[in-house]
């Protein structure tokens, strides 16, 4: 445990310290780096060095094998010697051992120390002869092999036939007493090369040979490379039977090694960065101190700013706590909207401010708590501090903290009465609108030309055409199905011509859902959005009465007209008629008054008679004219029309038979039709009277008699085959007073005229259809 | 002086009767004819034209409600007849009444010189002849 403690405060002492931390860190890296250093750059050293020993031991043991065979050769040499000491053979031996001994250059016999014997003779005559035993630099390496009775290698010396050698001498004794010596010539390179020193081409090493002089004891080099050895790291060892000495030298005196120095170099560097960054982790709390004290000022600064924004909000804040409902906090907007201190609603209870307790609240906070909701938003009337009831908007959300349940709910309100007042206004001014528009005695509409839909009509058209709003909204060609199928093509095209959207009004007939038929007079309007219209606005108005009065007034009018014409047509017909006679009487009193004689005078007076029968007639005429357009009380009946018909067959039975007359009655015999039974008579009887007149004589009569009905309306038609009259020319004077077209004796042109009267007289028309030479046919029209 | 021919176009027939006498009593024409509509003058005067005969009427008294053929009618057909021939034919409306469209539609046809009103007196009647 105290253990423990220390070590923390030891780790304390050191965080509060990066610095020193860090050097410390450093410290120990650079130490284990330095003691691994100086590890590897020995056993570095301690590999060189046995590498070293490995290279010169093999040359080593060349240079020995070489010399062991070199004793063979000698030994085998002395071989060649009798028991006289004359050698045998020499030459073949000789060369038979020169080829086995590549090194050797040649072979020598010296007897007595004089060299009398050498194979190949060839290149070596210089020593020939040569009393090695007289001769001073060669004596003495010669003796001692003598001394030592055993074969000593002399040299390297400078060779009487030239070149640096090696002389190895083997003395021979003959019954103990020396005979002399073998001898082998090698050179000293080929030595060199059969033991691999020549060859050697190391970069790190070289060799160096060397023996003491015997002469001076002083070691002397045979190699050219460097002598002084001082300097150098070498190793070396002795050639036996020889006095040479075998070097490996190392070219460089290595104290560090390169792999070592990058090894260190990295350790120092990683040592070096581990110590920074300890440094840096340690003082890292500091800096993070540093920022958080510089964040709590910020967020100092911060919450100032929010709690002056809030404080100053146009807006009413509170934060409410979920479970016991109480104020936690409020804003100053909030406390002055109530007309309460802060305390004064914490002690009263926000319940008891503002209602909780409804139900769609009740709900929205349910929903808040379990999460369905994030906020909601909701128009109340609150009770002020003076009693007076304001009424607020409050959104409410819930502050949740680390998704748990809500602890509290944040509440923004805003003093709304005035809107609230301004929509009551509204309300009550648009309810009145509504009222007026409902309760007015037009259509009014209102048609979207984008999706070509209804977007308001007034609830008048139920009461007008019978059809519901719901029914115009869903059916957006109801209004165009149920146009009068007479006035859709002229109120369909009118709209559509209309491509300049002019504002306009046009009438049209319309039928109800029941089927009946209205005037409507439709005055539309455009709204526009950036000069394109989007929208259709109008008033549909009810003229049916209008109309009807319109076309009630139209047909007085079209009667008084009518008997305007007809009353100027007979003040003309009796101005033309009268003025005729009296014309004529005036012409024959003057006649008389200048008469030359009593024949004169009485054929003037046949002539006046004439002229007052007439005048008779006339007045007769005109006064059946006055009474018919007199007669306002005109008794109308039911009346069997096929009676009428046959009675008048009857008046023309003679004419009938005579003519030949096919007569056709296409009437019910019981058919009946509101008439005055005198009119009906004379009109049958004009036209049957007429049909017969102006029969055409290739063919025999055809008069037929037809009752059908024309839109609703009687109609009487009396046909024939007749001669047919050119309506061209005729038609304005068919039915005129004194109007013939025939060539007729009888025609006398007042049968139609009476007919038209009489049929006008009863409210009916009287049209007449003719093609010349085929045949006429009346219709009349009764009312 | 008693050069001239005359014609009466007209559907009443004591005015015929009385007309004749008038023209009788005038003594100014040479010949005198009476017509009871316009189509049987325009016959005539057809039949006249084809035959190339100098008979052709100075004046004619039409008056306007005839049957078959009434005044205006016959003149459409007089204009249908060459220029240099009929514009020595002098046609005078005689009718007991005068309506001022009837004067007003006279003024198209240039054969017509004038309206008459009856009564037609024989003084009248020479200064007619005398005029044309």
């Amino acid at each position: 445990m105290k253990n423990t403690e220390n070590w923390g405060r030891f780790i304390n002492w050191f965080a509060m310290r990066p610095r020193t931390a860090g050097f410390l860190v450093f410290f120990i890296f650079a130490t284990i780096t330095f003691i691994f250093s100086v590890l590897r750059n020995q056993i570095l050293k301690d590999e060189d060095r046995n590498k070293m020993k490995i290279i010169l031991n093999n040359a080593h043991q060349n240079i020995e094998q070489s010399l062991k065979n070199c004793y063979s050769t000698t030994v085998s040499l002395a071989l060649t010697l009798d028991n006289s000491g004359v050698p045998q053979n020499f030459e073949a031996v000789s060369k038979q051992l020169i080829r086995s001994n590549p090194i050797v250059s040649s072979v020598e016999l010296v007897p007595g120390g004089v060299i009398k014997y050498i194979y190949p003779l060839e290149g070596n005559e210089a020593a020939m002869n040569l009393n090695i035993l007289s001769t001073a630099d060669i004596r003495k390496e010669a003796k001692k092999s003598i001394e030592s009775q055993k074969i000593y290698f002399a040299g390297p010396l400078k060779l009487r036939q030239g070149e640096v050698g090696i002389v190895g001498r083997l003395p021979i004794y003959n019954e103990n007493k020396f005979w002399g010596f073998t001898a082998v010539i090698i050179k000293l390179n080929t030595l060199l090369k059969a033991s691999g020193v020549k060859d050697i081409q190391h970069s790190d090493y070289y060799f160096q040979f060397s023996k003491k002089n015997p002469v001076t004891s002083k070691e002397e080099f045979f190699l050219p490379s460097k002598t002084d050895l001082s300097k150098s790291y070498y190793i070396s060892q002795s050639i036996s039977d020889s006095d040479w000495v075998l070097y490996l030298v190392a070219k460089q005196n290595v104290l560090v090694y390169p792999q070592v120095l990058f090894t260190s170099a990295l350790g120092i560097i990683i040592a070096l960065l581990f110590g920074i960054l300890t440094t840096n982790i340690l003082k890292k709390p500091e800096e993070l101190e540093f920022l958080l004290k510089e964040q709590e000022a910020k967020l100092l600064k911060t919450e100032m700013k929010f709690k002056t924004i809030i404080d100053q909000a146009p807006v009413g804040f509170a934060i409410i706590d979920t479970a016991s409902g109480n104020l936690m906090e409020a804003n100053k907007k909030f406390c002055d909207m109530l007309g309460y201190t802060f305390e004064e609603i914490k002690k009263l209870g926000v319940n008891n401010v503002i209602h909780r307790n409804d139900l769609e609240t009740f709900k929205n906070i349910k929903n808040l708590e379990k999460g369905i909701i994030t906020d909601f938003s909701i128009e109340k009337q609150c009770l002020m501090k003076t009693g007076e009831i304001i009424w607020v908007n409050i959104i409410v959300s819930a502050f949740v903290e680390s998704n748990e349940k809500p602890t509290s709910y944040i509440a923004f309100t805003k003093d709304v009465t005035e809107r609230k007042n301004a929509e009551a206004l509204i309300e009550k001014s648009q309810a009145r609108f509504k009222s007026i528009i409902d309760n007015i005695s037009v259509i009014l509409w209102e048609y979207d030309l984008e999706t070509k839909k209804s977007s308001f009509i007034s609830k008048h058209a139920e009461n007008l055409l019978g059809f519901s709003v719901e029914e115009y909204e869903e059916n957006p060609r109801l209004w165009e199905e149920h146009i009068h199928p007479d006035d859709r093509e002229y109120a369909l095209s009118f709209a559509k011509k209309n491509k300049n959207f002019v504002n306009h009004e046009y009438e049209y007939r319309m039928i109800t859902k029941e089927g009946k038929v209205i005037w409507i007079r439709n005055i539309i309007n455009y709204g526009l959005k950036d000069d394109k219209p989007v929208i259709s606005r109008g008033i549909m108005i009810d003229i049916t009465t209008m109309k009807e009065a319109e076309k009630n007034l139209n047909n007085s009018l079209e009667l008084v007209t009518e008997q305007n014409k007809r009353l100027l047509n007979f003040s003309y017909i009796v101005s033309h008629n009268l003025r005729s006679h009296t014309s004529n009487i005036e012409s024959i009193i003057s006649l008389i008054e200048t008469a030359e004689s009593e024949d004169e005078k009485n054929e003037m007076m046949q002539l006046l008679k004439s002229v007052s029968n007439s005048l008779d007639e006339t007045m007769k005429h005109l006064n059946e004219v006055v009474n018919i357009n007199t007669n306002l009380n005109l008794v109308t009946k039911p009346l069997k029309l096929s009676k009428y018909i046959k009675r008048a067959r009857q008046l023309f039975t003679k004419q009938i038979l005579t003519n030949k007359v096919t007569f056709i009655t296409d009437v019910e015999k019981n058919a009946l039709i509101n008439y005055n039974s005198a009119y009906l008579e004379s009109i049958l009887y004009n036209l049957i009277s007429n049909a017969i007149r102006y029969k055409h004589h290739e063919r025999k009569p055809i008069i037929t008699i037809k009752l059908y009905k024309e839109n609703g309306k009687d109609v009487i038609e009396v046909s024939d085959n007749g001669i047919g009259i050119d309506l061209e020319r005729n038609a304005d004077k068919i039915f005129g007073l004194y109007k013939t077209f025939s060539t007729n004796s009888d025609a006398r042109g007042i049968g139609l005229f009476i007919t038209k009267n009489q049929v006008n007289a009863m409210g009916g028309t009287i049209v007449v259809n003719s093609i010349p030479n085929t045949g006429t046919t009346f219709k009349i029209y009764i009312k | 002086m008693k050069d001239k021919v005359i014609w009466v176009v007209d559907d009443d027939v004591i005015y015929q009767t009385i007309i004749n006498k008038i023209i009788q009593k005038s003594g100014v024409f040479s010949s005198h004819f009476t017509f009871p509509n316009g189509n049987e003058a325009l016959t005539s005067l057809k039949k006249i034209l084809e035959d190339d005969d100098t008979a052709l009427p100075d004046i004619i008294l039409l008056d306007i409600n005839m049957p078959v053929m009434d005044g205006w009618e016959f003149m459409e057909e007089i204009k249908k007849i060459k220029s240099d021939i009929r514009k020595d034919i002098h046609i005078y409306i005689v009718s007991s009444s005068i309506a001022l469209e009837d004067k007003n539609k006279s003024a198209t046809f240039s054969n017509i010189m004038g309206y008459i009103p009856k009564p037609i007196s024989v003084n009248e009647l020479i200064a007619i002849v005398s005029n044309t």
